[in-house]
């Protein structure tokens, strides 16, 4: 059955190809694939309210994974939709095919780019200068932790406090270890996700140099983040629950960890799955410097039926003005400058957090954020690295191994 | 062959027979061959043709002759998922023929009461959903919250977490492709059954065979074509699983957990194909897994058909 799927879609490959119309209708109804989970109706719905003429086709395909799937297939030779949305992790291996893509700098002008966080435009920027991407949001990095559960420990509770605290991720595992002393509980949901990708993400270069050589097994700032990692492993304060396993919803509900890491587009999950706990949960900085995890681009195929209608939706909503809208009422974060440092996100608030200062936070860790050069293998390396991880916890790798095990499933998977 | 007798018969008074009625035969045959060629052997070839190839769906395609295979040879997720494959079905496949076996014995017993509603329920697990079935399944085994390490911890014994360790997983997609297949297998079984004729078991017994020796000598060899075709089906799609191992466990994705663990071929090929956007190579996977498929189903063609002779 593979088999066959494979060949079908493979065999319908490599069409088209043809111009766009030069000129169309702004407001054609015009498709737009988005994964689910981003708020991607609400923003249509505040789409339509500004523009009452458009009209727009949504689909929510999937998971981000199986909208990169879908959009694959489509551009392979289906049929495209005029609107995507590209996840971070997905945006390499298109990047490097730019011509499936319009360059947005024609229908926007040169001066496109200046809107938004350079790191962002320029992982969605190919090497021929193409820009196939707008950056719709990204994945400003804290920790979110139980307040109560840290008073109980006899931990400091007010953010501010907890981040001078754990200033250094020494510090942060120092803390657990206090934290597991006094409760008998783990501490933290996990290491690969809530360590290994907070630590790997506060690098200046990551898995590829400045230069597009991969590097990731020679790089001592990823082997100390991967070391980080294991050495809270080692400690015994983590809780060993993956990220949406089935232990982890409950697990915030129900006290089974008392920090979890905390990119804006996972806040809203925290508060979905332990309504119970609102007031209780806290955010703050994560050890070290800021760090982005996540974060999309929204993109327009070359075989788009109504670009011009698809770029209108792409100026009015991806204005920064709109960004911060949406941020307030979704909680994704902007990518756009402007909207970071606004009065509106930065003194963005909610109470289920404990009116911690999560816009600051937020907008603070992208801000300060390294630059570093993302490769088409980008999220295999980090996945091969990771799944190292996991099988650490699941005790099928021991901790002093875990390591060459991440380097050997990276080099498995890079062929 | 008795119509086709008729028409030799005739031909000597030369009736001819119209064009129409010379192209009818190949008119009703047609359907099944220009379906077959478009979905059956297009892929087929296709797949060959694409595995010699660097084939990215929406970038290049180069010819690289044979180096998908080399790379495949040298790749251990490829052995891993070869060996995850062949444990699964085996421990899946095996004991689930035998339950069938015996549920069709006593489905076919002359003194059962409601003998219909008991063959009819056999069908319900096959008709379920396999979604369905890996969500269910997937509470049970639940390391955190499932039945079975619920029941374990009422009598104080740790918590297994099947899904983190090899032999664990495969249990868990062995029993979701038990249950899913059992009953269709019992049922196939049962049909055989039914064509044995009452007297060959009453002559049996009067040359003084006991339940054993009547089933051994008796319904085992005439079972025979029944049991041979269902072990080369279960071969067929138990080295082809995809979907149990796929829903087993959502979060990790297209490796079945971290240590892919109880990634398949056929859940290999598709994160080849279709998590890496590598044709070439998933089209490479797919050829081996065509092969593996073959040469395992003839073996145990031949392995079956030989219970003849043992007998």
């Amino acid at each position: 059955m593979g088999v066959l799927a494979l060949a079908l879609v493979a065999g319908c490959g490599s069409g088209g190809g043809d111009d766009s119309a030069a000129a169309g209708d702004p407001n054609a109804e015009f498709t737009f694939w988005s994964f689910t989970g981003i708020g991607a109706k609400d923003s249509v719905d505040e789409y339509l309210a500004k523009n009452p003429d458009a009209k727009v086709k949504l689909s929510e395909v999937g998971s981000t994974t199986e909208t990169a799937t879908a959009l694959t297939a489509a551009l392979a030779g289906g049929e495209v939709p005029d609107l995507v949305m590209i996840q971070g992790d997905d945006l390499p291996k298109f990047v490097e095919n730019p011509d499936n893509f319009i360059d947005l700098r024609t229908l926007g002008g040169d001066d496109l780019a200046d809107e938004y966080l350079d790191w962002a435009v320029g992982g969605a920027t190919a090497t021929n200068g193409s820009i196939v991407g707008v950056p719709t949001d990204v994945g400003g990095l804290g920790l979110a932790y139980r307040a109560d559960l840290f008073e109980a420990a006899g931990l400091p509770s007010d953010p501010t406090e907890v981040a001078a605290a754990w200033s250094t991720w020494d510090d942060f595992i120092a803390m657990g270890e206090t934290y597991t002393a006094a409760t008998g509980k783990p501490f933290v949901d996990n290491v690969e996700t809530s360590v290994f990708f907070s630590t790997v993400n506060q690098v200046t270069e990551k898995y590829y140099s400045d230069d597009g050589e991969i590097i990731y097994d020679t790089n001592p700032q990823v082997a100390d983040a991967f070391d980080v990692a294991v050495q809270t492993y080692d400690a015994g304060i983590s809780a060993n629950i993956a990220a949406w396993s089935s232990g982890w919803d409950p697990g915030k509900a129900n006290g089974s960890f008392a920090v979890t890491v905390a990119p804006s587009w996972i806040l809203s999950g925290i508060k979905t799955a332990a309504p119970d706990t609102a007031g209780d949960w806290r955010v703050t900085t994560v050890p070290g410097v800021g760090g982005n995890w996540g974060g999309s681009v929204i993109a327009i195929p070359a075989r788009a039926e109504h670009p011009e209608a698809a770029w209108e939706y792409i100026k009015t909503m991806m204005s920064a003005e709109a960004q911060t809208e949406h941020f307030q009422s979704t909680g994704t974060l902007p990518a756009a400058k402007e909207a970071l440092t606004s009065e509106a996100v930065l003194s963005y608030t909610d109470e289920f957090f404990g009116n911690s200062a999560l816009g600051q936070v937020m907008s603070d860790s992208v801000l300060d954020f390294n630059a570093y050069y993302n490769g088409p293998d980008t999220s295999a390396i980090g996945a091969g690295l990771l799944n190292a991880l996991v099988d650490m916890q699941n005790g099928n790798v021991a901790p002093d191994d875990a390591w060459d095990k991440g380097v050997q499933n990276v080099k498995d998977a890079l062929g | 062959m008795r119509g086709n007798r008729q028409q030799k018969s005739q031909r000597p008074t030369k009736v001819k027979s119209s064009l129409p009625e010379r192209i009818a035969p190949y008119a009703y045959v047609a359907p099944f061959f220009i379906i077959f060629g478009i979905f059956g052997l297009f892929p087929l070839v296709f797949t060959f043709y694409v595995a010699l190839f660097d084939w990215n769906p929406i970038g290049a395609h180069t010819f690289i002759g044979l180096a998908n295979f080399e790379r495949l040879v040298q790749d251990s997720r490829f052995w891993n998922a070869l060996v995850n494959t062949f444990g699964i079905f085996i421990i899946s496949t095996v004991p689930q023929l035998i339950l069938a076996l015996g549920l069709a014995q006593l489905l076919n017993h002359a003194r059962l009461r409601w003998a219909n509603f008991f063959r009819m329920s056999m069908m319900l697990p096959y008709i379920t959903s396999v979604a369905a079935t890996a969500l269910v399944f997937g509470q049970i085994f639940d390391y955190n919250f499932g039945l079975i390490n619920w029941v374990l911890g009422l009598v104080n014994i740790d918590p297994i977490n099947f899904l983190a360790s090899r032999v664990g997983s495969w249990f868990e997609i062995s029993a979701m492709v038990m249950w899913r297949w059992f009953g269709y297998n019992t049922l196939l079984y049962l049909a055989g059954l039914q064509a044995i004729p009452r007297e060959m078991y009453e002559a049996a017994s009067v040359d003084g065979a006991n339940g054993w020796q009547q089933f051994w000598r008796l319904t085992i060899p005439s079972l025979r074509p029944v049991i041979i075709f269902t072990v080369v089906m279960s071969t067929i799609g138990g080295l082809q699983i995809f979907t149990e191992p796929l829903l087993v466990s959502p979060e990790s994705g297209l490796t079945c957990g971290a240590g892919r663990q109880c990634q398949t071929l056929a859940l290999f090929l598709y994160e080849q194909g279709f998590g890496q956007f590598d044709f070439g190579y998933g089209s490479a996977i797919g050829v081996a897994l065509f092969v593996i498929v073959v040469v395992a189903a003839l073996i145990n063609f031949f392995l079956t058909t030989r219970t003849r002779g043992a007998n």
